[in-house]
């Protein structure tokens, strides 16, 4: 018993109190940045700190811890599995403008002008078709989110409730893209046509289920790789690339210095491993099957999600969505149920 | 030496009153106080805002009835089954009493998860149902502990007198208080439940509860400036404490008294005759839907059925565990350590707190609910407040240990959000204690510890016991503290949350199987190696 009791205070003080070289804070799925992590370790020989989030807990895990520990910093880097919470994060002041050399080949577009965040491996917003449900003849799957409203799909297309996560950056994003009264339309047409359900990844479940009757939905490319993976008969569709059209949106992954970290040295060397093209690319080769921002990188295997140069991405403003993203999810939240 | 002695007589006391102050009163009015203080000062503007809209109403009504109607299933299956396995000769009764618990360690969610894989699952009444079968170990415990603590004189004289009947009507009487303060427990975490309605969601639901308005909302607090964004899931808040009050304010109206004397005689155990066997119906129900179904789905998970690369097999079964035990063992030891840890913390606190709750301030009943009133997410963020402000760090770098980045600070914010389970347990324990001994000792001269120590320790043995079992259970599980708290980093569910979600649900299967034999396995081990003395569900 003695025993006992001494192998679980050693135990707990072990726990207590180690040593670290710098605290990295990630979103993205701890089975694919647990790795990584881990890399950077031992390439570098600083010890990481590291804190995970959960899907279950969306936003209120590490946003809310970064901004609540806003008076005394602990992390040093947040490394976001989207981008709207990180300009976010800038807007509030809590981040430190790091330009990163080994970003330098990241095109523009996925880099804050001031330098706050860098952008890198991306998730496609796609629409994850059953093929055995809509057949082979890909003339007939939808092509556009416009689809969405079409009554021919009534009961048959699914949607995540736009109130956290990317569903809630896309439908942001989607309000500045087709202006004020266009999104309005198009809510009011697709309000009764789709199910909506809890997430993306119920989305995608939804659709590969054969007894399930939705036939295709709006969901991430990580999620749609999943289904792939698990022998589900889906295909993907990156919506919206006729002429003129919206375009698909693509939501990178996205890296930052939180200022006042207590490690600020370390923390640049650890965005530069972050925003690497060796990261990208173990990344698209991962189950999670990013797509790489820089063209020189390469993308997943899987021949349903298109590269970066393959397809035609809507053009939406980070620091627009993040500025109205408070009040838009207050109106989302009003008309589906959620937050107010 | 005398003062010495007096010191040491307040200092369990002190050190509860100091967790208090602390743990609970410090984060939520940090809380609090970042709701009335705006960037142009005092203000009460976002108070207006709760329940000013009719989604917010209908929200609080559904959240109502769900909490409603889940507590009416707790008390049908967790009264039911304490009854059966405490108070009658029901076959197995000694191995299927403490399985009572065992609902309490899986997840809800990943319940109806695994269920809405292979049968449709949505609605209301499933999502009641589902609900109302996790919570019910609160209504069973407390249920068996006041069916333990009441004296069997009583309801043998009542038998002698006045038939079965009236008999059992006073026996109910005696132990309303016990499962009142169940039902107020199962309420509570049903009304705070967020994940599991809005899984729910599943093809045209209609109703959605408060719980999912005010989780929403915290996406409003991460990305708004303005001083409305950032208190909304604050003030959102409200309406759960009032509700909670008002089922606390109901459930204390029914207080235990005093019943335990020298000669105290447990109740009798009554014969079930012919129908002992057809009883066992109801624990085999409650045990089937609470474990049997979880252990089912949990199972088709391990064993592949959320794929179709290949068959249902043993070898992925065995693949799954593996790969559990290679990404979780850490985790799963830094778990029962940290849900220890909790236990430790909230018995050191619980106790005192009890006392002084039972024999002079009854008001500590009603303090000590205000943790589990308010979403763990609230709590969890007024502890980064204090525990992290400049001024803790100025006491972390005075004595060279940094509290808030160990398994320490969540150890305490869990026990604070547990503490209605063991202040009002053990508060109803010690109020079935005669006042004679105590005073008798006082007169005596013996100090307040000395009399906790040799007096209620020994009588509340079976009621802490029973408080060590729900909180490690608890502790075990715990969410949403652990995700803001970077200590809570580590811990099983936290992994298991994130392995399900990205379609490790072979994984995740076999790693919800691993947490609960390992949790169930502290109260099954009690009842192996004390016999009678020590009962889980006691």
């Amino acid at each position: 018993m003695k025993k006992l009791l001494l192998l679980a205070l050693t135990s707990l003080l072990a726990a207590c109190g180690q040593s670290t070289d710098v605290t990295l804070y990630v979103a993205l799925d701890q089975e694919h940045s647990e790795a990584l992590v881990r890399r950077f370790e031992d390439e570098s020989v600083l010890r990481v700190n590291v804190r995970f989030d959960t899907e279950a807990s969306k936003t209120v895990g590490l946003v809310s811890a970064i901004v609540s520990e806003k008076d005394r910093p602990r992390c040093d880097v947040f490394w976001n599995n989207e981008l709207a919470h990180t300009v976010s994060l800038g807007q509030k002041g809590l981040l430190e403008p790091y330009a990163s050399p080994a970003a330098a080949a990241i095109p523009s577009a996925f880099k804050a002008e001031d330098g706050m965040w860098t952008g890198f491996a991306a998730r496609a917003r796609i629409l994850i078709v059953n093929t055995d449900k809509l057949g082979a003849d890909r003339s007939a799957w939808p092509t556009s989110i416009e689809d969405f409203a079409d009554p021919k799909w009534k009961g048959r297309c699914a949607i995540a409730r736009p109130l956290t996560g990317t569903t809630l950056t896309h439908f942001a994003a989607l309000r500045f893209a087709l202006g004020e009264e266009r999104f309005g339309a198009w809510l009011d047409a697709i309000q009764d046509n789709v199910v909506w359900l809890q997430s993306n990844g119920a989305t995608m479940r939804q659709t590969a289920d054969p007894d399930s009757e939705i036939a295709f939905a709006l969901t991430d490319t990580d999620d749609f790789h999943v289904a792939l993976l698990k022998g589900h008969a889906v295909g993907a569709v990156f919506p919206d690339q006729a002429e003129g059209g919206l375009g698909t949106m693509l939501i990178p992954n996205s890296v930052a210095v939180v200022r006042g970290g207590p490690h600020p040295e370390a923390a640049r060397k650890l965005v530069d491993f972050i925003a690497s093209e060796q990261v990208e690319g173990l990344l698209a080769a991962s189950k999670s099957a990013q797509i790489p921002v820089r063209s020189s990188v390469k993308g997943p295997e899987s021949a349903w999600i298109l590269g970066i140069d393959e397809f035609r991405p809507m053009v939406w403003d980070a620091g627009e969505v993040a500025s109205n993203l408070a009040e838009l999810s207050a109106q989302f939240g009003q008309r589906y149920g959620g937050s107010r | 030496m005398d003062r010495f002695r007096d010191v040491l007589a307040r200092l369990p006391l002190a050190l509860a009153v100091g967790f208090g102050v602390l743990c609970v009163v410090l984060p939520l009015g940090a809380m609090l106080s970042e709701t009335v203080y705006g960037p142009d000062g005092f203000t009460l503007e976002p108070w207006a805002t709760i329940l000013a809209t009719d989604v917010d109403r209908q929200q609080i009504l559904a959240s109502v009835g769900l909490g409603v109607v889940a507590v009416a299933v707790a008390i049908v299956f967790g009264f039911g089954h304490a009854w059966l396995t405490t108070a009658t000769d029901l076959p197995g009764a000694r191995v299927l009493g403490p399985l009572g618990i065992a609902p309490l360690v899986i997840p809800p969610i990943l319940v109806a998860m695994g269920f809405a894989d292979f049968a449709p699952a949505s609605g209301f009444w499933f999502c009641a149902l589902l609900l109302g079968t996790s919570y019910a170990p609160f209504v069973a415990v407390m249920t068996a502990r006041g069916l333990r603590a009441v004296d069997g004189r009583g309801y043998e004289a009542a038998m002698l007198s006045r038939g079965r009947g009236p008999a059992e009507r006073l026996l109910l009487r005696s132990i309303l208080p016990e499962i009142v303060a169940g039902c107020l427990f199962a309420f509570l975490f049903v009304i705070s439940e967020h994940g599991v309605p809005e899984f729910l969601t599943v093809k045209g639901k209609a109703w959605h509860t408060y719980a999912e308005g005010v989780f929403g909302r915290w996406t409003r607090r991460a990305t708004g400036v303005a001083h409305e964004d950032i208190v909304s899931p604050i003030v959102a808040a409200v309406p759960l404490i009032v509700i909670t009050a008002l089922a606390l304010f109901v459930a204390l109206r029914f207080r235990a008294h005093s019943a335990l004397r020298s000669d105290f005689r447990p109740l009798p155990v009554r014969a079930l005759g012919v129908w002992r066997f057809p009883a066992l119906v109801l624990p085999a129900t409650y045990l089937t839907c609470g474990v049997g179904v979880p252990i089912f789905v949990m199972l088709r998970w391990a064993m592949g059925s959320t794929q179709t690369r290949e068959p249902m097999s043993v070898d992925i079964l065995r693949r799954s565990f593996r790969g559990a035990i290679e990404q979780s063992g850490d985790d799963l030891s830094y778990t029962l350590l940290l849900a220890l840890l909790t236990t430790a913390i909230l018995l050191a606190v619980s106790i005192p707190a009890a006392r002084v709750a039972a024999r002079r301030f009854p008001a500590i009943d009603h303090l000590a609910v205000l943790p589990v009133a308010v979403p763990a997410v609230l709590l969890a963020i007024g502890f980064v407040k204090v525990f992290n402000s400049p001024a803790a760090g100025a006491v972390y770098d005075a004595v060279g240990y940094d509290l808030y980045d160990s398994m320490g600070v969540v150890g305490c914010a869990y026990a604070a959000r547990f503490l209605p389970f063991g202040v009002l347990t053990l508060s109803q324990a010690v109020r079935r204690l005669p006042r004679s001994a105590e005073d008798a000792a006082l007169l005596s001269g013996r100090s307040s510890l000395a009399c906790g120590l040799r007096i209620h320790l020994p009588a509340l043995a079976p009621a802490i016991w029973s408080v060590a079992c729900l909180a490690f259970v608890l502790a075990a599980r715990e969410l949403d503290v652990a995700v803001v708290l970077p200590a809570g980093n580590d811990t099983v569910v936290r992994r298991l949350s994130n392995i399900v979600h990205f379609g490790g649900e072979d994984a995740g299967g076999a790693l919800a199987l691993i947490l609960l034999v390992a949790v169930t396995s502290l109260p099954i081990l009690t009842v192996l190696l004390t016999g009678r003395k020590l009962r889980p569900l006691s």
